[in-house]
């Protein structure tokens, strides 16, 4: 019962997570910033404004990328198999690609190809963590996962590789050439408008539900690890992403596969012969 | 019911562009996103998507090249909107006024709703002139505006092409209706 709460007010929690790292990044710029129910301001917003429709495809397919996204978290909240929370997420992804190849705009089209190129990069470090919890636990379910001791230690390379999955997904700095917001106007979301740029909107604060989500199965059945891990990772991010600059999508493929991908190895490779 | 007009002053997102300016002023909008002055306490983020914003801040007298860009960007802006004419140049022309490759102001083509003087005008100012758009904002419906070149009557004053009372009967027109 308590599950299906969480999992229907999901995206109002990714709101508020939203909402305070706008006020932190502000602090860290020695700004006032705005306020913590920003991101519903926006909403209230973006419901009242006029909608301007490219084509239906292009709108329902904002509309399924943020409802596969919910589905996916709801997975993870009700803890079901890892596997099909990852390709899932996967399939929220490529509609949200196949949204921004719908319309003709060109900036839409280098977004989503950048979007492509930055599945690419996550993905295999991703399904490498599926496998790092399945070596430990024998099972790809998320409650056993959590029914288990923390797993950080034994997972650690993986983690630091998570690390920067969190960057591409939450497109900060250094890792957010997906979206550019000055360079090509934020990708796959410049031809949305109105009630339909608010699902994206929504999909974005899901988003940042399911990465912490994800990070949190590192802690296992132990509730403090996982808030202090949310806490400090939180922080982390927020100050990476301050501290520096945009990297071209090239570099970053190069950088998350050659240090992700050897990360996650050594680490399924230390699992499997330790 | 829910009344969303109140969420519209609450996060306005601006769109800015250039219609030919010196630069000046486009650096003053900056410094007024900047720490020191921080516009984003009010909600504000500078996208640079006219399909997502709230309110146009035009800078520059509206040179020849830039017209269709700025009508363009207009029609592109989904209602409710605003527009502000930031610095002399983009109210009236400025010291390029009545040269042969300016239009003497924005309000010759889309209606303007607030003015903000001075060359370079100062980021007080532009925050001034913001959140006194914001309540013209507040009180503005969704039905379409039109670019006023193209389809308004011309006012012409010791020869002078004037938009300026026609924007400002545009904003009439909205009371009534609300």
């Amino acid at each position: 019962m308590l599950e299906a709460v969480v999992v229907i007010i999901a995206p109002i929690i990714g709101g508020l997570i939203y909402g305070f790292e706008r006020v932190v990044c502000a602090r860290m710029q020695n700004r006032q910033g705005p306020p913590l129910l920003q991101p519903f301001y926006d909403m209230g917003k973006l419901i009242d404004k006029q909608a301007l429709i490219i084509n239906p495809y292009h709108s329902i397919l904002g509309i399924m990328h943020f409802v596969t996204l919910w589905v996916v978290v709801a997975f993870i909240i009700l803890g079901q198999n890892l596997l099909y929370v990852i390709f899932l997420h996967l399939l929220s992804s490529i509609f949200l690609i196949l949204a921004g190849f719908s319309v003709k705009s060109i900036f839409s089209h280098i977004g989503a190809n950048r979007e492509l190129m930055s599945v690419i990069a996550y993905e295999p470090i991703l399904i490498m963590l599926a496998v790092g919890f399945y070596l430990i636990n024998g099972s790809f379910d998320i409650s056993v996962i959590r029914d288990n001791p923390p797993q950080i230690l034994q997972l650690f390379f993986l983690f630091l590789a998570f690390l920067m999955v969190i960057q591409i997904k939450l497109k900060k700095s250094p890792f957010d050439a997906t979206e550019a917001h000055q360079e090509i106007v934020g990708g796959v979301e410049i031809e949305f408008s109105g009630v339909f740029f608010e699902f994206l909107y929504m999909a974005k604060w899901l988003e940042y539900v399911f990465v912490y989500l994800l990070l949190s199965l590192f802690a296992g059945d132990n509730l403090a690890l996982g808030f202090g891990l949310f806490i400090g990772v939180f922080f982390l991010v927020n100050l990476v992403d301050n501290a520096t600059a945009r990297i071209k999508i090239n570099h970053l493929i190069k950088i998350v596969l050659m240090i992700g991908l050897t990360f996650g190895m050594l680490n399924l490779v230390g699992l499997s012969y330790v | 019911m829910f009344n969303l007009k109140k969420y519209r002053k609450r996060s306005p997102w601006i769109l800015h562009y250039n219609a030919g300016s010196c630069n000046g002023c486009d650096i003053e909008i900056l410094a007024s996103l900047s720490p020191k002055y921080d516009l984003e306490r009010f909600g504000i983020i500078n996208t640079g998507n006219p399909k997502q914003s709230d309110i146009f801040l035009v800078t520059g007298p509206v040179t020849y090249r830039s017209r269709e860009r700025l009508i363009e960007l207009y029609i592109q802006m989904p209602e409710p909107k605003v527009v502000v004419a930031v610095g002399s140049c983009s109210c009236t022309g400025g010291v390029f006024r009545g040269m042969y490759n300016v239009e003497d102001g924005v309000d010759r083509y889309i209606p303007v709703d607030v003015y903000i003087s001075g060359c370079a005008t100062s980021p007080e100012l532009i925050i001034d002139g913001l959140v006194k758009g914001l309540e013209i904002l507040e009180k503005k419906t969704k039905s379409m505006e039109k670019p006023s070149k193209l389809f308004k009557d011309t006012t012409s004053r010791e020869g002078i092409v004037s938009r300026r009372e026609s924007a400002l009967r545009v904003g009439e027109e909205r009371d009534e209706e609300n």
